[in-house]
């Protein structure tokens, strides 16, 4: 059939005509599986979505038709994550743990708590009104919902549910991102009080990656310094070695000459613009022998 | 200066009292090396649970449930060490229910420890272990439309398999295994990707199939009297008991072909697949969006990248071959053998055994006599098969335990070919304990060869039995 090899599936029909040929003394071991559970057609495109809808043409004539093409898969959460992460770019930056323990950990978290409950526990022995001991009951939510890992698409899914809540997107949007940020903002307060106790308390970070990087700039710079000052070295060498005899001994009277001169103008007027000895070379090695 | 003016007016009142008297010697030094020699608890001053606020340490211990209250007593006056050991202990009792739990979660090493049954199968567990990411939409290949589920993504959009159709095919597979190791097939599972061989090696363990996790030597079935043809094959009855007997006639045969092959990664064994289809030998194969459905007989759609899916699929497949096996096992034990084996020996007559006794003792004679001469060729002879060795396990192709190295590469090089004629005689001792024949109206063939680093070797084990 055309490219296709379709021996691999044939395999059941050839050992039958083999054995029917008594080319094979005996079926092999495989032979009453796979009559029983044959294997499944392939090469069939089942057409995946429908070109248009139903009764209604097209207004440019006729479309390519996308019939056999998979269908582009949409949730509504899309365009709330398309907000978010515009807003905040730099979330998506931040590592994000995206194993999955059995497939239904996104069951478990409860989104109708608020992100920024951690925060929000009350003082010891304090009872609401129906009697509830408060503290209790922010122990128990906090046992269930301590693993809910609180990110971007934390207040997504926050959003999303305070939408289906009655909110509107925008009241929505504003009242996760806010509970977000006072988290966050106090997660950031405890990392740095965190840091600066440990270093009053004689902690040693080392240095930095920002220091790594800076230490190994200069390392490269001063090799290449230590490389052009020898580099220099050896060409005003070769080109003193070059003008020997009459003419470069006059060359080389004039040479000192002018470079006693040069001395000099130097003293006088160093780094002067438009004067003969110019403005010095700042931050670059003037090779010219 | 604070401290000091504290001392300065309250004198010894202010320091604090030590909580054993320590005598005057302990203030002063003379030697460098001296030590201390009572030992004192640093966590003498430490409060305990057991013996309530402001308890110490004896009244922890004294809390104590004791087994024998003599033995106990003098093990307290000798022992400190096992004194402190058992209140360890009892600590540790007492304080580790104190604190969080952890709950049940992901163990990476569980998938290849304990493999998922093929009853565990469930569209969770599929997409918690990624098998059902595809690869980038444009490398699809449209034969694989129908295992699609959708497209995921704008910018960069890929395919997303359908858990459904590929829990489907894993079943069917599953069953496939089964069945072909419940009626003595040999299956060979197949995994040459980076990260694949333990998965393949446990799951040839649990289905008592081969391995293979290098690479697929082109025409190990198509010319396997080549390639394979010295490895080593034994004949085993349906309990899995080696019958002797068939030596002379197992050395004739060619390398033993599998009854299935399970294949992690085609697109990378394109080879053996077709090998397998001009051997009309069927196959499973994980097939990810971007691969052929019909280089295999029984495709799994699902994601081939992905370490974790493909544990899952081979672990799940490995113990589907594991209750085969059982299942073959247990009919056995009752006396039922409903499978035949197309091995094509015949049962060692008398006069077999006599031409093996002769033969054994022309070649002990052989083999004495090459001792005695050829000694100063022995360093070739040593050499050679190291480097045969070394070469064979490279490319994958088995060691075999009981034959000669050297036999495996005999067509490799003429440096090696003096060695290949003088081992020719000394294998034939070899090959008694490695070849054999059957005789019985009840045995199977059982050949060893080829693929596995294991040193068990075996690439094509084949069994099977008569009834």
């Amino acid at each position: 059939m055309g490219r296709y090899n379709l021996a691999p599936q044939r395999v059941h029909t050839y050992a039958s005509q083999l054995i029917q040929n008594k080319r094979l003394p005996s079926p092999p071991p495989w032979y009453n599986t796979i009559g029983s559970v044959p294997p499944a057609e392939r090469l069939v495109r089942p057409p995946l979505q429908r070109s248009q809808l139903p009764g209604a043409k097209p207004a440019g004539g006729r479309k390519k038709s996308r019939l056999f093409k998979p269908l582009q898969l949409h949730y509504k959460e899309d365009s709330l994550r398309w907000e978010y992460f515009n807003d905040h770019p730099w979330e998506l930056a931040r590592p994000r743990v995206v194993l999955e323990n059995d497939g239904r950990d996104q069951e478990r978290s409860n989104w109708g708590v608020p992100l920024d409950h951690s925060l929000n526990r009350p003082r010891s022995g304090e009872m609401s009104e129906e009697g509830v001991k408060l503290d209790d009951e922010w122990d128990s939510i906090r046992q269930q919902q301590a693993g809910r890992p609180i990110n971007g698409e934390a207040v997504v899914q926050r959003q999303a549910y305070l939408m289906s809540r009655g909110l509107s997107n925008a009241a929505a949007y504003d009242a996760a991102r806010k509970e977000f940020y006072r988290l966050r903002h106090s997660r950031e307060t405890e990392t740095r009080v965190a840091r600066e106790e440990a270093l009053a308390t004689g902690a040693f970070f080392g240095p930095g990656p920002l220091d790594i990087g800076m230490k190994l700039e200069d390392q490269q710079y001063d090799a290449w310094k230590t490389w052009a000052t020898k580099e220099i070295a050896a060409l005003k060498q070769l080109q003193g070695s070059a003008y020997t005899g009459n003419e470069n001994e006059e060359g080389g009277v004039e040479a000192i000459e002018a470079d006693s001169l040069q001395d000099d103008l130097q003293e006088v007027s160093e780094s002067i613009p438009a004067s003969r000895g110019g403005l010095e070379a700042r931050g670059g090695a003037a090779v010219h022998p | 200066m604070i401290l000091r003016s504290l001392l300065l007016r309250h004198g010894r009142r202010a320091l604090p009292k030590p909580p054993t008297p320590t005598p005057i010697r302990a203030c002063r030094r003379y030697l460098a090396s001296e030590v201390e020699t009572t030992y004192t608890n640093p966590l003498q001053d430490q409060q305990f649970v057991e013996s309530g606020i402001g308890g110490t340490k004896s009244q922890a211990i004294a809390s104590l449930p004791t087994r024998d209250t003599a033995s106990a007593t003098t093990a307290a006056d000798s022992d400190l060490v096992k004194q402190d050991w058992d209140f360890f202990q009892h600590q540790k009792k007492i304080t580790n229910p104190i604190g969080t739990s952890l709950g049940p979660h992901y163990k990476p090493h569980e998938l290849l420890a304990y493999p998922p049954w093929p009853k565990d199968i469930t569209l969770e567990l599929l997409m918690a272990s990624q098998a059902h990411i595809g690869h980038a939409t444009s490398l699809w290949n449209p034969a694989n439309a129908k295992y699609i589920f959708g497209v995921r993504g704008e910018r960069d959009p890929i395919h997303i398999i359908s858990l459904d159709v590929t829990a489907a095919h894993l079943r069917r597979a599953c069953k496939i295994v089964r069945g072909v190791t419940e009626r003595g097939g040999l299956v060979l599972f197949v995994g040459s990707r980076e990260g694949q061989a333990r998965t393949v090696v446990k799951a040839a363990q649990m289905a008592q199939g081969c391995h293979l996790f290098s690479k697929w030597i082109p025409g190990s079935i198509t010319n396997g009297q080549q390639i394979l043809g010295k490895c080593s094959k034994k004949v085993v009855d349906e309990h899995d008991n080696v019958v002797e007997g068939f030596e002379g006639q197992l050395l004739q045969k060619a390398a033993l072909k599998p009854d299935l092959v399970v294949c992690l990664n085609p697109l990378e064994n394109y080879v053996l697949l077709h090998e397998c289809g001009l051997n009309n030998i069927p196959t499973i194969g994980i097939i990810d969006t971007d691969a052929n459905p019909t280089w295999v007989t029984y495709p799994i759609p699902a994601n081939d990248d992905s370490l974790r899916s493909v544990q899952v699929i081979a672990g799940v497949l490995g113990r589907a071959g594991q209750e085969g096996q059982e299942v073959r096992a247990a009919k056995a034990k009752r006396g039922i053998v409903d499978y035949m084996q197309n091995h094509g020996l015949e049962p060692p007559s008398e006069e077999d055994e006599e031409a093996k006794q002769k033969l054994e003792k022309e070649q002990s004679l052989l083999a004495a006599a090459d001792a005695f001469e050829v000694e100063d060729l022995d360093v070739e002879d040593e050499a050679a098969p190291d480097a045969a060795h070394a070469m064979v396990g490279e490319d994958g192709v088995a060691v075999i335990p009981g034959v000669d190295r050297s036999l495996v590469s005999e067509q490799d090089s003429d440096a090696h070919e003096y060695v290949f004629q003088s081992e020719e005689r000394g294998a034939a001792v070899q090959e008694e304990g490695v070849q054999e024949q059957q005789a019985a109206p009840l045995f199977a063939g059982e050949g060893e060869g080829g693929q596995s680093a294991e040193g068990e070797g075996g690439a094509w084990r084949e069994k099977g039995g008569q009834v």
